[in-house]
C-alpha cells in the first residue's frame, strides 16, 4: 500500500517544473498558487506585493542544507529537499517512503524517538545530534521539530569538518575553542550593568559581532507605527554606518514580522544561494504545504534576497528581540565579504544572547519608563505648585520648569486668562486659536478618562496643520475647564526634522535587481519620507498618562481654589454678619440706655437744678450722651459702606457734584464760600450715591476746617493721559482719571497725612471747626476702596489741602 | 400692665416696648397729648399676638386702634408679630407703627414690606422723642379714619 502511494508520488514530483514566470498580467489575475502548492522556484518572481508571499510555506529551503518531513508515527520519510543527494548522499527516491533510519541509521532513528518522547519539539527546533562526516559529505548537525503532525528534520553543516573549512564556507572555529558558555557568561554579566536601552542594545550589538565574526550586526528597532530604526550598531570599521537611520514599515512587512517574532533565529548563511524545492511540495498524509516557521533552512523570499543583494549583503542573520511576546525589534547581522555559515552551536550562542538581550531590555526599558514616568510627575507637581504659589498658569510656560521640563516635545501652549502663553517652538497664536477651537470638539471635555487627545499625525486629522506641521504635526492636548475653553498642549515636530540623515546609505552603489528601484535603500528612504511626512513621533502612553494626571491635578487645584474661595466667601459672609449684628447692638442696644440716660438728665434740668454748677454738670451730660450717639450712627454707617453692594451706572459726575454742594448747603457764588469746578466732568461708571457721599465729605471738610473769609473749593480731575500734571502721584493710578477737591482752609501737616483717615481720628479740639465723629475721612476712604481707587492729599499747615480720588472700577468699563 | 387714662372710648392703644424709660415717655406724651383711651403695654411681640388673640393674661375689650411696636424684644421680637399681625385677616387691619431705635435701612424696607403703616427712629434727646410721640398719637388717634371693623363701638 506504502510502495504503491509511494510511486505515485514520485511519478508526480519528477514532473518537471513550471517555468519562471516574470509578473506582467494584470491585477485582476489570480496568483498561480492558487491552484498549486507555491514554491518560491517556481512562482518567486511573480510576487510583486511582498504582503501577499506565503513566507511561511515557501516550498523551498536554503540548498546548504537538506530538509526532510517525517510521519510522526513512523518516521518513515513524507517530503524531502531535492538535494539530499549533495548532503545526504541519497537521492530523493531512495528516500521517500522509507524510514529515516535511511539517512540516521537506526542509533539516529531511536535517539530522535526518544527527543520526540521527551523532549518539547512542538514548533521549538531541538538539536538532535551530529552525523559524522562521511567521505565527501560534511559532518551535519541534526535538529528536530515538530509541527502539524509532522517531524521536520533539518541537516546543516557542523562547522567542524574539514569539507566545510576547505570551501571556506563555514566559520572558524573561536580562538579559544567553542567555550560559547563562558563567553556568553560574561556578556550576560555585562549586559545587566547596562542602565539604558541605548546602551544596552549597543553592547549588544558589539558582543554578538564579536562572537559571530559578522560584518555588521544593527539592532533594528520597530517604531509605533512599524516602521524600522537602526537603533545601534556595531560594524567593520571601513563599512559605513548606518546607526539612525530610518526605513518604512513596508521593507519588513507584517507576514515577516510575524514570522521573526516565531522565529528565535533566521540564519542566510548565502544570500546568492540556490533554493531547493520540496519534493512533493504538499505533504502527502495532509495535504498541506510545509509550514517552515521554524525552520533555519527556510528558503529566501526573492523580494529579501533581492533587497540584500541591492545592499550588497552575500549573508545575513536576524534574531528577534521580543518584549512581553511582541516583536520589539531584530538583531540584524549582514556579512558582505562573502557566503557566512555559522554553524549550529555558534548560532544557538546568538540565540541566548539575543534572548539575554529581550529580557534585560525589558528590565531596561520599565527602568527607563519608570524613570520618565517619575521626572513627568516631579516636573508636574513642581508646574503645580508653582501655579499654586502664583495664583495662575502662567509659570507653566514662563516658570522654570515649564510645560517643556521632563516632557519630550518641542513647544507647548496654555489658553489661559483669555490668552496663549507659549513656550518652545509652537504654531502662531492665531493658528493655535483655530486649531484650539477645533480641538474642543474633538475632545470630550466632561470626560476626566478619555479627555486628553492625542495625535502625531495632525495633518491627516486637521488639514490646516499641514501649514504648521514642522513645528506641529505631534500634539498632545488637554483640555482644563469643561467649556474646553481653557486647553494645555504640547507639540512635536514632524519626523523628518528629527531625523539625522547623515548615514543616509547612499554610499551604495545602485544595484538593481529584477524588481528595479524599489528594493533599494535609496527608495526605502524615500518611501520612508513619505511615511513619515507630517508626522511626528507618536506620544507614549506615559506621555498621555502624564498629560491627563496634569490636568486633573490642574482641575483640581482650580477646583480647591474655587472651594477655598467659597470658604473664604462664606466666612466673610459670615464675619459680615456678625459685624452687622455688632453695628445693629451698638446702635440699638446701647443707644437705649443713652436716650434713658439723656431723659433723665433732661428731667433732672427741667426741675430746676440747685444751682450753675449742677446745671452745667446736667447739659454735659446730656451733650456727652448727644455725642456718643452721633459715634455710634457713625459707626453702624461705616459698617454699612464697607458691606453694600455697590451699584455702578453710567453717571454724570457734575449733576452728583451739584446734588453734594446743596447737601453740605453752599452754592458757588454765595459771596463767602464759593465752589468751583473748572471744567465739565467726565461721565463715569459708579455708584451715584457713594460718590456723591464722597463728594459731601470732603467739600464740606473743605468748607468746616477754613479759617479764611472767602472760602473757595475747587472741584476738577486730572485725565489719564494728562501726564505733565502728574508729578507726584502714585505711579499705579497711571492710565486713570484723578479727581481733586482742593481749598483755601487751614491745612494739613504731612505728618498727620496717614492720621486723617483714621477712624475717630481728629486733628482739632471737639468743638473747634463745627466738631463732628472724625468718621468723614474713614468713610471716604472706604467708599473710593469700594470703587477699587484710592485716596490721598497734597497739603501744608496753612496752605489748604487737595484730596485725590481714583475711581478704578469705572476705569474698568 | 395697663393704665387706665381718663378714657371714654373702649379700644385701646397696645404698646410693645420693654424700655421703661421709654414707655414712661410714651405715657408721658399720651397725658400730654391728652389721649383718652386705655393703652396696654406688653414687654414683647409674642405677648402682643397672644394679647390680639386673646390668650394672654388680659382679655381686650375691643380690637385695638393702634398698635406701636418696638422691633427688638426678648421672645417673639416686634418683626415677627408684625408679619404674623399682617397676615392674620382679623388683625390686619389695625394700624400699626413701627417705633425703634433701629435706622437700619433694611429694617425700614422689611417692615413696610411687611405692611407696617409708619416707621419712626427713637430719637436720643428726650425733647424731640416726646414731640415725635405727640404728633404719632396725634396723627393716628385723631387725624386719620379707621376701617369700620375698628370703629363698632366708637
Amino acid at each position: 500500500m506504502r510502495e504503491n502511494l509511494t510511486k505515485d508520488m514520485q511519478s508526480a514530483l519528477f514532473a518537471p517544473p513550471a517555468p519562471p514566470t516574470i509578473a506582467s498580467s494584470g491585477a485582476d489575475d489570480p496568483v498561480p498558487w492558487d491552484t498549486q502548492p507555491y514554491s518560491i522556484k517556481r512562482h518567486g518572481l511573480s510576487i510583486t506585493n511582498c504582503d501577499a508571499e506565503p513566507v511561511r510555506t515557501p516550498g523551498c529551503i536554503q540548498d546548504h542544507g537538506a530538509l526532510l518531513v517525517l510521519r510522526l508515527s513512523d518516521l518513515s520519510v513524507l517530503q524531502v529537499s531535492e538535494n539530499t543527494q549533495a548532503i545526504l548522499g541519497h537521492e530523493p527516491h531512495e528516500l521517500l517512503g522509507h524510514s529515516v533510519a535511511a539517512v540516521v541509521k537506526h542509533e539516529g532513528e531511536i535517539r530522535l524517538r526518544s527527543i520526540l518522547a521527551t523532549e518539547p519539539t512542538e514548533r521549538n527546533p531541538i538539536y538532535a545530534f551530529t552525523l559524522p562526516a562521511n567521505g565527501q559529505l560534511a559532518a551535519l548537525d541534526v535538529t528536530l521539530h515538530t509541527i502539524d503532525g509532522s517531524a521536520i528534520l533539518e541537516f546543516e553543516a557542523t562547522g567542524r569538518s574539514q569539507p566545510g573549512v576547505e570551501t571556506g564556507f563555514v566559520a572558524p572555529r573561536p580562538r579559544h575553542g567553542p567555550d560559547y558558555y563562558s563567553l556568553i557568561k560574561k556578556t550576560v554579566a555585562r549586559l545587566q550593568t547596562l542602565e539604558t536601552g541605548q546602551t544596552l542594545c549597543q553592547s549588544l550589538a558589539e558582543e554578538v559581532r564579536v562572537l559571530s565574526g559578522l560584518d555588521r550586526v544593527m539592532i533594528y528597532k520597530f517604531h509605533a507605527d512599524h516602521h524600522g530604526e537602526v537603533f545601534a550598531e556595531s560594524c567593520r570599521s571601513d563599512l559605513a554606518p548606518w546607526l539612525g537611520l530610518h526605513y518604512p514599515a513596508g521593507d519588513i512587512p507584517q507576514q515577516a514580522r510575524d514570522l521573526l517574532a516565531k522565529t528565535s533565529i533566521r540564519p542566510v548563511p548565502d544570500i546568492n544561494g540556490e533554493l531547493a524545492e520540496m519534493m512533493p511540495l504538499v505533504n502527502p498524509d495532509t495535504g498541506m504545504p510545509v509550514d517552515m516557521t521554524f525552520c533555519a533552512l527556510r528558503g529566501l523570499s526573492l523580494m529579501h534576497t533581492e533587497y540584500l543583494q541591492n545592499m550588497g549583503v552575500a549573508a545575513g542573520l536576524t534574531m528577534p528581540l521580543l518584549r512581553d511576546n511582541l516583536l520589539w525589534g531584530l538583531i540584524s547581522c549582514h556579512h558582505y565579504s562573502g557566503p557566512y555559515h555559522l554553524p549550529y552551536e555558534l548560532r544557538a550562542a546568538c540565540e541566548f544572547l539575543a534572548q539575554m538581550g529581550s529580557l534585560h531590555l525589558r528590565a531596561v526599558e520599565d527602568r527607563e519608563n519608570a524613570a520618565y514616568r517619575l521626572r513627568l510627575e516631579e516636573v508636574n507637581q513642581q508646574l503645580l505648585s508653582l501655579a499654586a504659589q502664583e495664583g495662575g498658569l502662567a509659570s507653566m510656560t514662563d516658570g522654570k520648569p515649564s510645560l517643556l521640563g521632563a516632557m519630550h516635545a518641542g513647544g507647548a501652549a496654555l489658553f489661559h486668562r483669555d490668552r496663549w502663553w507659549r513656550v518652545g517652538q509652537t504654531p502662531d497664536e492665531s493658528q493655535l486659536e483655530a486649531l484650539g477651537q477645533w480641538l474642543v470638539d474633538k475632545v470630550d471635555t466632561s470626560s476626566l478618562v478619555s479627555s486628553v487627545y492625542a495625535t502625531h499625525a495632525l495633518a491627516a486629522a486637521y488639514p490646516p496643520g499641514a501649514a504648521f506641521a514642522d513645528v506641529a504635526s505631534g500634539v498632545l492636548a488637554a483640555p482644563l475647564s469643561r467649556s474646553g475653553q481653557n486647553l494645555m498642549m504640547w507639540f512635536r515636530p514632524e519626523v523628518q526634522k528629527t531625523v539625522n540623515w547623515g548615514g543616509n546609505p547612499h554610499d551604495k552603489p545602485q544595484v538593481t535587481g529584477p524588481h528595479g528601484p524599489r528594493l533599494t535603500p535609496r527608495r526605502s528612504f524615500e518611501l520612508f519620507s513619505e511615511s513619515v511626512h507630517q508626522q511626528a513621533a507618536p506620544w507614549l502612553p506615559v506621555e498621555i498618562d502624564a498629560a491627563a494626571r496634569l490636568r486633573t491635578l490642574i482641575m483640581e487645584l482650580v477646583v480647591v481654589r474655587a472651594e477655598r474661595l467659597a470658604g473664604l466667601n462664606a466666612d466673610l459672609t459670615r464675619s459680615n454678619e456678625e459685624l452687622d449684628a455688632f453695628a445693629y447692638v451698638a446702635s440699638h442696644d446701647l443707644k437705649e440706655p443713652l436716650r434713658g440716660i439723656y431723659k433723665y438728665a433732661h428731667q433732672l434740668l427741667e426741675a430746676t437744678p440747685a444751682n450753675e454748677e449742677e446745671k452745667r454738670k446736667l447739659d454735659g451730660l446730656m451733650r456727652l450722651t448727644l455725642r456718643m450717639d452721633s459715634l455710634l450712627d457713625s459707626l453702624l454707617h461705616f459698617s454699612r459702606v464697607g458691606r453694600e453692594e455697590l451699584t455702578l451706572e453710567e453717571v454724570d459726575l457734575n449733576e452728583v457734584l451739584a446734588d453734594a454742594m446743596e447737601m453740605v448747603g453752599s452754592r458757588t457764588g454765595d459771596g463767602c464760600t464759593e465752589i468751583v469746578a473748572l471744567r465739565v466732568l467726565p461721565p463715569i461708571m459708579c455708584d451715584r450715591i457713594r460718590v456723591r457721599e464722597v463728594l459731601v465729605n470732603l467739600l464740606s471738610n473743605a468748607i468746616k476746617y477754613n479759617d479764611k473769609v472767602a472760602k473757595r473749593v475747587e472741584v476738577g480731575f486730572v485725565g489719564p493721559h494728562e501726564t505733565p500734571l502728574r508729578g507726584a502721584f502714585p505711579a499705579d493710578t497711571n492710565g486713570q482719571t484723578v479727581y481733586y477737591v482742593r481749598d483755601n482752609g487751614i491745612g494739613i501737616s504731612a505728618r498727620h497725612f496717614d492720621q486723617v483717615f483714621k477712624m475717630f481720628k481728629r486733628l482739632h479740639g471737639r468743638e473747634d471747626f463745627g466738631g463732628g465723629t472724625g468718621a468723614g475721612l474713614t468713610i471716604v476712604r472706604k467708599l473710593v476702596e469700594r470703587h477699587r481707587g484710592q485716596v490721598w492729599l497734597e497739603s501744608a499747615a496753612g496752605e489748604g489741602s487737595t484730596f485725590f480720588f481714583t475711581l478704578s472700577a469705572s476705569d474698568d468699563n | 400692665m395697663t393704665i387706665s387714662t381718663a378714657s371714654t372710648f373702649a379700644a385701646p392703644v397696645v404698646v410693645v416696648e420693654d424700655s421703661d424709660e421709654d414707655f414712661d415717655t410714651l405715657r408721658e406724651a399720651a397725658a400730654a397729648s391728652g389721649i383718652a383711651r386705655v393703652i396696654h403695654r406688653v414687654v414683647s411681640g409674642g405677648d402682643c399676638l397672644a394679647m390680639l388673640r386673646g390668650e394672654g393674661d388680659v382679655r381686650l375689650p375691643l380690637l385695638p386702634v393702634l398698635i406701636v411696636m418696638d422691633l427688638n424684644s426678648h421672645g417673639v421680637d416686634g418683626r415677627e408679630a408684625l408679619v404674623a399681625i399682617k397676615t392674620d385677616v382679623g388683625l390686619k387691619e389695625i394700624p400699626l407703627v413701627v417705633l425703634t431705635t433701629s435706622s437700619n435701612p433694611k429694617d425700614v424696607a422689611f417692615c413696610y414690606q411687611a405692611g407696617a403703616n409708619a416707621y419712626h427712629v427713637k430719637p436720643v434727646q428726650h425733647d424731640q422723642y416726646l414731640l415725635l410721640l405727640r404728633s404719632l398719637m396725634h396723627y393716628w388717634l385723631e387725624s386719620v379714619t379707621l376701617p369700620a371693623c375698628l370703629t363698632k363701638v366708637d
